[in-house]
């Protein structure tokens, strides 16, 4: 199969420093695992465990009230150490002391023939039992996957170019028989399965080339699945489109082939402040500080997930279900002189204001402002980078005059939640907030 | 910088919440900040944000602005001088037009940051920097003869009534500028137009020129405009440079053009205003060339060009239409405004001889048709999405 090329004209590749080397490391086991319910977005948790419970690893810790055959398995065997809330009785962590046993719950394995011939509600059980059906997710929302629709299509992002997360070949690493595997998985789910990479990942591109149907050009968010999605459909019915990471794939494909809960995870340690800038082998869940491999918390912020989209976490913490990266910066916040008016060789721009434009390094980037909210000047630089051709500041104003069906048709529900247009903002508008939070809102209303 | 650092920390106390100068928050915030961009992280996603903040965005309009102002100041020092029959050097035209022009811009400053302050400290919101850049585009459209006390009244039409009224930078939907230029224009056309306000003279039999729009307007139906020009020592160059009496900053086509490159090329200021504006007058141009006869009014014939570098065409498209608050938002209606502003500007010169001064009516004619495009592009735009409800 010829992969077809998806071109996305807008976008934009933060040069920020701190990519990770392609060193992998594995790291010994942590004493202590732990799941964060409040960063399973839409999910509303109820815990099927108490403190001092042991579990093995596959024990369902908690499972959606919404759609209770949606599990989340204890990524560890011992015993509940804690659980954690937040405010409005959220649940925040619940903490899993390892021991040494390693018990697993032990689920039915699964042939790659068995696969062909088993039915499809039968093996979308074995998956929610197995307690991955929640890495499939679905557009627009990016909720877990509805079991009850046909997936239009499934998307399978291979890489991602926010900065920074696990490149594929290290993930991908000795894997391909499994990913294989995962793949007979998803088309019996969904008719059409889409495999894309960045049209610069050779190494995607020679391991997957198989299967693999788009080829993506751009720059950062044109491999988001729901940018390859709004660039490749054709009619509305496509809205709907799951997705999955590749990493996730192989998941999945383990858990059937071996009939146990996968806990091994693939991350990277990344960002300017990280004492080690590496992609680590380790669980599921693990601590922040085991990660992060002491990096300095002075004057740090840590970042699970990529410096647009992911939340900032505190050294104390784990890491989260879905995320599979650390990115640490340095803090910032330190007021200017004259900052409007340096030349700015070591300032990013999206706009040619500094004269970095002709530094062609990565940029030591810290999470300061630089610069106070102000009015729109409707300069419309948001617009230039949206990748799904939203024009944020137009809708941003329907959704502050409370016009939620116009922003509707501005395209609110193809927003990919990447931050660009916040991230360009002169005025230092909350765009991207504002824009997520009326596409939240416009969920639960559907609901 | 330390000191500066501890000169702002010492007498914070004062403007906040308690102290007795608490109303001028606003003040001393805007010259705190102008000092040092605030430390302020990131509190929701993205963690990381661009350098640019809209001081830098609008110190590079103003960066743009500034050689206009200083051809200005000589061209207004020397044209005060050729007036009395003196041909001055360099230094002295920059000395006397600085004593000509310096007052008319520090004038629009005071008094409109003056408003801006009311407005801040009314509305409690900060100082925008917006105004930086009316301060000085305003006076820059000015005859160098203006009265003093016009130039404070134009400023303050502009500020308030072409800005505050709508809530302030954002929401206005005309330039401040141009707003109160046009104010000044119909209030009191005398100090506005005719041939004698272009040039600062100290004796009354002076010799002071014409504009080139007004003694192209003089010529009868079937003349060439262009050897009106010439022998009124306006060739084409003299035209581009700008060494000719005329408003303060718009004289000079070359300046204009190389603010222009200057704005588009770090992203400022979109090139499909500019380029629409230069197309939309070309067009226009060379259509009344293709239609006029032996007996049509002299403008028809007119060389296309000539519009682009006369009557402050270039200087009304590079900095006033490109604002983008008062411009459109969309690529698409961007062309359309700019192609527009140039039709208008060579149509209101040629059938309205009376306001010669055609850029700035069409600019602020298309101010307000602004929203009215970006309507129907967008219309058409979102028509083109595969829906997603
Ligand atoms: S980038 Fe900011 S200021 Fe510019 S149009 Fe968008 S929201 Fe408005
Ligand atoms: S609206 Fe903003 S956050 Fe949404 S896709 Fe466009 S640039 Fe990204």
């Amino acid at each position: 199969m010829i992969p077809v090329n998806v071109k996305v004209k807008n976008g934009y590749d933060l040069p920020v420093e701190g990519k990770p080397l392609c060193e992998v490391v594995t790291l010994e086991k942590p004493s202590h695992v732990a799941l964060l319910p409040e960063h399973i977005p839409f999910v509303k948790p109820r815990l099927l465990v108490k403190i001092g419970d042991s579990v093995k690893v596959g024990t369902a810790l908690f499972e959606d009230k919404r759609s209770p055959v949606i599990k989340f398995l204890s990524p560890g065997s011992g015993e509940i150490e804690n659980i954690e809330f937040g405010p409005r009785r959220v649940i925040s962590k619940i903490v899993i002391k390892l021991d040494s046993r390693e018990e697993h719950v032990e689920l039915e394995k699964l042939s790659q023939q068995e696969i062909e011939d088993i039915g499809q509600k039968e093996l979308v059980g074995r998956i929610m039992k197995g307690g991955l059906w929640t890495l499939l997710r679905q557009l627009p929302f990016r909720d877990i996957a509805d079991p009850g629709i046909t997936a239009p299509s499934i998307l399978v992002r291979m890489d991602n170019l926010e900065p920074f997360h696990p490149d594929p070949e290290i993930y991908l690493e000795s894997k391909t028989d499994l990913f294989s595997f995962g793949m007979k998985v998803l088309n019996r789910l969904s008719d059409s399965v889409v495999v894309y990479t960045g049209s610069k990942n050779g190494y995607a591109i020679k391991q997957v080339g198989q299967y693999l149907t788009h080829k993506v050009s751009g720059s950062y968010p044109a491999d988001d699945p729901g940018v390859v999605l709004f660039h490749t459909k054709k009619t509305a019915n496509e809205n709907q489109s799951w997705y999955i990471n590749g990493q996730d794939v192989l998941l999945i494909a383990d858990l059937l082939k071996n009939g146990r809960y996968p806990v091994e995870r693939t991350v990277c340690v990344a960002g300017s402040m990280a004492k080690k800038r590496q992609h680590l082998h380790t669980r599921l869940g693990a601590p922040v500080s085991h990660i992060a491999c002491g990096s300095s918390e002075n004057n740090t912020r840590i970042i699970a997930g990529g410096v647009l989209t992911g939340y900032s976490v505190k050294s104390d913490s784990y890491l989260g279900f879905y995320e599979t990266s650390l990115t640490i910066l340095p803090k910032g916040g330190e007021p200017e002189f004259f900052g409007f008016a340096r030349p700015g060789i070591d300032k990013s721009g999206y706009l040619n204001t500094f004269l970095s434009v002709f530094n062609k390094n990565p940029l030591k980037m810290d999470c300061s402002m630089h610069g106070e909210n102000r009015g729109c000047i409707n300069c419309s630089t948001c617009a230039r980078v949206c990748p799904v051709d939203i024009l944020p500041q137009f809708t941003m104003k329907a959704i502050l005059a409370d016009e939620i069906e116009e922003a509707a048709a501005h395209g609110l529900l193809d927003c990919v939640e990447c931050g660009l247009c916040s991230y360009v903002c002169p005025s230092k508008i909350e765009l991207g907030d504002i824009i997520k939070t009326a596409r939240k809102k416009y969920y639960k209303e559907c609901m | 910088m330390r000191i500066i650092k501890n000169i702002f920390d010492s007498q914070r106390k004062h403007f906040e919440k308690n102290g007795r100068l608490r109303k001028l928050s606003p003040l001393f915030d805007a010259a705190e900040t102008f000092f040092f961009i605030p430390g302020d992280v990131t509190q929701k996603g993205p963690h990381v944000r661009d350098s640019i903040d809209l001081k830098r965005f609008m110190s590079f309009v103003l960066a743009a602005i500034i050689p206009t102002l200083l051809w200005g100041i000589y061209n207004a020092g020397y044209h005060s001088f050729l007036a009395s029959g003196v041909e001055a050097t360099i230094i002295k035209s920059i000395i006397r037009g600085s004593y000509i022009v310096l007052p008319i811009v520090a004038v629009s400053y005071g008094v409109g940051f003056f408003w801006e302050i009311v407005f801040a400290v009314k509305r409690r919101h900060a100082i925008s920097e917006g105004f930086l850049v009316t301060g000085i585009l305003f006076p820059l459209t000015l005859p160098p003869t203006i009265p003093l006390w016009q130039v404070a009244a134009g400023i303050s039409f502009g500020v308030v009534l072409g800005k505050e009224i709508f809530g302030g930078t954002g929401r206005n939907f005309l330039n401040p500028a141009l707003t109160g230029r046009a104010f000044l224009f119909f209030a009191y056309p005398s100090k506005m137009s005719g041939d004698t306000v272009w040039t600062v003279v100290d004796k009354i039999d002076a010799l002071t020129g014409a504009t080139p729009l007004a003694i192209s307007g003089l010529v009868g139906a079937g003349g060439k405009i262009e050897s009106a020009l010439t022998s009124a020592k306006y060739s084409f160059t003299t035209l581009f440079e700008g060494l000719y009496p005329g408003s303060i900053g718009e004289t000079s086509a070359l300046l204009c053009m190389i603010g222009a490159v200057f704005l588009v090329v770090t992203g400022i200021a979109s090139y499909r205003i500019i380029a629409g504006g230069i197309i939309g007058v070309l067009a226009t141009g060379f259509f009344l060339n293709f239609i006029s006869g032996s007996n049509s009014l002299a403008w028809f014939s007119l060389n296309p060009f000539y519009h682009l570098v006369t009557g402050g065409f270039a200087f009304g498209i590079t900095f006033m239409a490109t604002d983008p608050v008062s411009a459109p938002g969309m690529d698409t209606s961007r062309w359309i405004y700019g192609f527009l502003i140039g039709v208008l500007t060579v149509l209101v010169r040629v059938f309205n001889p009376a306001y010669v001064e055609g850029t700035m009516l069409s600019i602020l004619f298309m101010n307000a048709l602004a929203p009215v495009i970006d309507h129907f592009v967008i219309g058409i735009r979102l028509g083109k999405r595969v829906p997603n409800v």
